[in-house]
């Protein structure tokens, strides 16, 4: 137990950085410091400038700032306006209606925009009020929403998963086609409650307004369907090795560009806009990997991760064992933390374990991003939750109870993961094959 | 010398959107390109390695210049992300205090950081370290734009350093504040 003992100093000071406010990439620097000058004899100053620089600049890591750059520029079409208009005509006939337009909503925006606090409060936004209006149940109108701002990050591209890809060294491209399966399934089993709970329910789910004709809905969805072909076309291209997720999200951009040009909402003004703030999401991420690759490399230095691993591996657990223990930890990380910031922080300890134990690191990436974002909801200090009691007035133990049922559908989504693997797995291997 | 300052933050902020831009059209060309030269090749059965020389390492390097020069930037927009769930209700003195612990923290580390990327340059110059590519790029060349946006960071980290001591709040105080107000604000929308 004692050759843990440098760990437990450095997890006391990433805690008590990151507690007083330190930026995160800052507080991920400060430990990896802190290991190398305490515990090793290696240069410190040398090992962090090389470090760092060679993790920078990656071809592979391109593609973030370029999907990110994309999700800037849709964000400022009239994506979001449209997303009720577009989707609802679809949605009638299927019991709970228009309860189902937060979470296919949520799925469409959260894949481009990356962020599920940003999707919660941006279609949040804009159906929570019209919802209310027409009468539909509000505790459930609040659930779906908290519930699908999670379910995005998952369906292809997806900015945490390319986290996680650049912080473990897994291919992107694999990890995005391994993401496809999972989100449906989570999709299927949230648009399944909500429809089980319009039958239990009815008085929750106000009357239709009406059948709408072929030419309405295609006529009311223009706006939305090239961006659902953008995605498509990304998971596409990038499943048939026609282009690496860098050059997707490349394309992405000139396509997004094209299409806002198209709809009129491309303005010098809102290109300035969406540019910088492109620059400021994606330099804050970088920043963030590059301390996590300079924490990585530090604690391979300290060895503290094999130890780690040595010792879990003495305690003679299983994997599923060892995965209730960690999904149990994810989710009380998940609870300070954002998802991408958890990500990075584990990562650079837990690996070797996770080798060790055995797991596929492609299937390790699904699971860890399925796992923190639950914890974003989880009752009652989710980082959603707080989005949401912003966004709609009420207390947070209402807005806990109203996302629990969604908590435990993703809990039943980890379980059945861990379960049936080849969920995550079999897409990315039949990809190999050809 | 608040007017240079604050030049500098926002030319590097924008001397990152330029790398941005650049990367897009480098990868478009490429794609472009191989797409043209496989087009020729199914119409002539010829190949003529239509292509940007050394284009995945060009992307890498403007990645790095992109990333390091809106550091500073990105610090002054409050966009870095921190964990504020602590101290997000103290006030007054106790405040200022923490972010006169948070700043020396980060000013600290930036500043061994940009000194050991100086060596490192320094080193690549003086030892006329290429790039592997088919195109050999001197590396200093890249690494100076790390060098410069940590350097400016510091800058701005002391900047803010200062500002603070002084008993003026951070820089990126306000956008922080927006973005918790934007909350209160739909709040009230609805």
């Amino acid at each position: 137990m004692e050759q843990l003992y440098p760990g437990l100093v450095l997890l006391a000071i990433l805690f008590f950085m990151l507690g007083m406010g330190v930026w995160v990439a800052f507080s991920l620097l400060a430990v990896a410091l802190a290991g190398l000058a305490l515990f090793t004899n290696a240069p410190v100053g040398q090992a962090m400038a090389t470090t760092i620089w060679g993790s920078s600049n990656s071809w592979a890591l391109a593609a973030l700032p370029m999907f990110i750059w994309m999700g800037e520029i849709l964000f400022r079409t009239r994506l979001s306006e449209d997303m009720f208009r577009g989707l609802s005509p679809w949605l009638t006939r299927i019991p709970g209606r228009l309860l189902h337009v937060n979470i296919l909503g949520c799925a469409i925006f959260a894949a481009v925009s990356g962020s599920s606090a940003a999707t919660a409060a941006t279609i949040g936004r804009m159906t929570i009020p019209e919802l209310k209006r027409r009468g539909y149940d509000s505790r459930m109108s609040i659930g779906t929403l908290a519930g699908s701002g999670t379910l995005g990050l998952l369906i292809p591209p997806s900015i945490i998963l390319i986290v996680y890809g650049v912080a473990t060294d897994q291919s992107i491209a694999r990890l995005f086609i391994a993401g496809v399966l999972p989100g449906l399934l989570l999709v299927a089993l949230f648009m399944g409650y909500v429809t089980v709970w319009a039958l239990l329910h009815p008085e929750g789910v106000p009357a239709g307004e009406g059948r709408r004709t072929w030419r309405e809905k295609l006529y009311t969805i223009r706006h939305l369907a090239p961006v659902m072909l953008l995605i498509a076309a990304i998971i596409g291209s990038i499943y048939a090795g026609i282009a690496s997720p860098t050059e997707a999200a490349a394309l992405g951009v000139v396509f997004a560009l094209l299409l806002s040009l198209l709809s009129g909402s491309l303005t010098p003004e809102s290109f300035r806009e969406a540019l910088m703030g492109a620059v400021r999401t994606s330099a804050m991420i970088a920043f963030i990997l590059a301390g996590a690759s300079f924490l990585t490399v530090a604690m391979g230095f300290t060895g503290i991760p094999r130890e780690l691993a040595a010792w879990i591996g003495a305690l003679g657990l299983t994997p599923y064992e060892l995965l209730a223990a960690l999904t149990v930890f994810f989710i009380i990380m998940g609870m300070f933390l954002d998802g991408i910031s958890v990500v990075v922080l584990t990562t650079s300890v837990i690996i070797p374990m996770i080798e060790q134990a055995g797991l596929d690191l492609i299937w390790f990436g699904i699971y860890i991003v399925l796992v923190v974002e639950m914890a974003q909801i989880t009752p009652p200090v989710g980082f959603n939750l707080f989005v949401l009691q912003g966004l709609t007035g009420r207390d947070i133990l209402y807005i806990a109870r109203a996302a629990l049922p969604f908590f435990l559908l993703l809990c039943a989504a980890v379980a059945i993961v861990i379960a049936f693997p080849g969920i995550a797995t079999w897409l990315p291997q039949s990809m190999m094959a050809h | 010398m608040r007017t240079f300052l604050d030049r500098l933050y926002l030319f590097s902020g924008v001397a990152s959107a330029v790398c941005l831009v650049v990367i897009c059209l480098i990868v478009v060309a490429q794609v472009s390109l191989r797409f043209a030269d496989n087009v020729v090749f199914l119409l002539t059965g010829d190949r003529y390695g239509l292509m940007v020389p050394s284009a995945a390492e060009f992307s890498g390097f403007f990645l790095a210049a992109a990333s390091f020069l809106a550091l500073a930037y990105t610090l002054r927009h409050g966009a870095h992300i921190r964990v504020n769930l602590f101290i997000r209700n103290i006030r007054g003195r106790a405040r200022n205090m923490i972010e006169i612990f948070c700043l020396a923290v980060a000013g600290g580390i930036s500043a061994f950081f940009a000194w050991n990327t100086l060596l490192m340059v320094l080193d690549s110059w003086q030892f006329h370290e290429v790039s592997f590519g088919i195109v050999p790029v001197p590396l200093w060349i890249p690494q100076s734009a790390m060098l410069a946006g940590l350097a400016i960071l510091t800058v701005a980290l002391l900047d803010d350093l200062v500002a603070v001591l002084r008993g003026r709040p951070p820089s990126y105080r306000a956008h922080e504040e927006a973005e918790a107000s934007l909350a209160e604000e739909i709040e009230r929308e609805i």
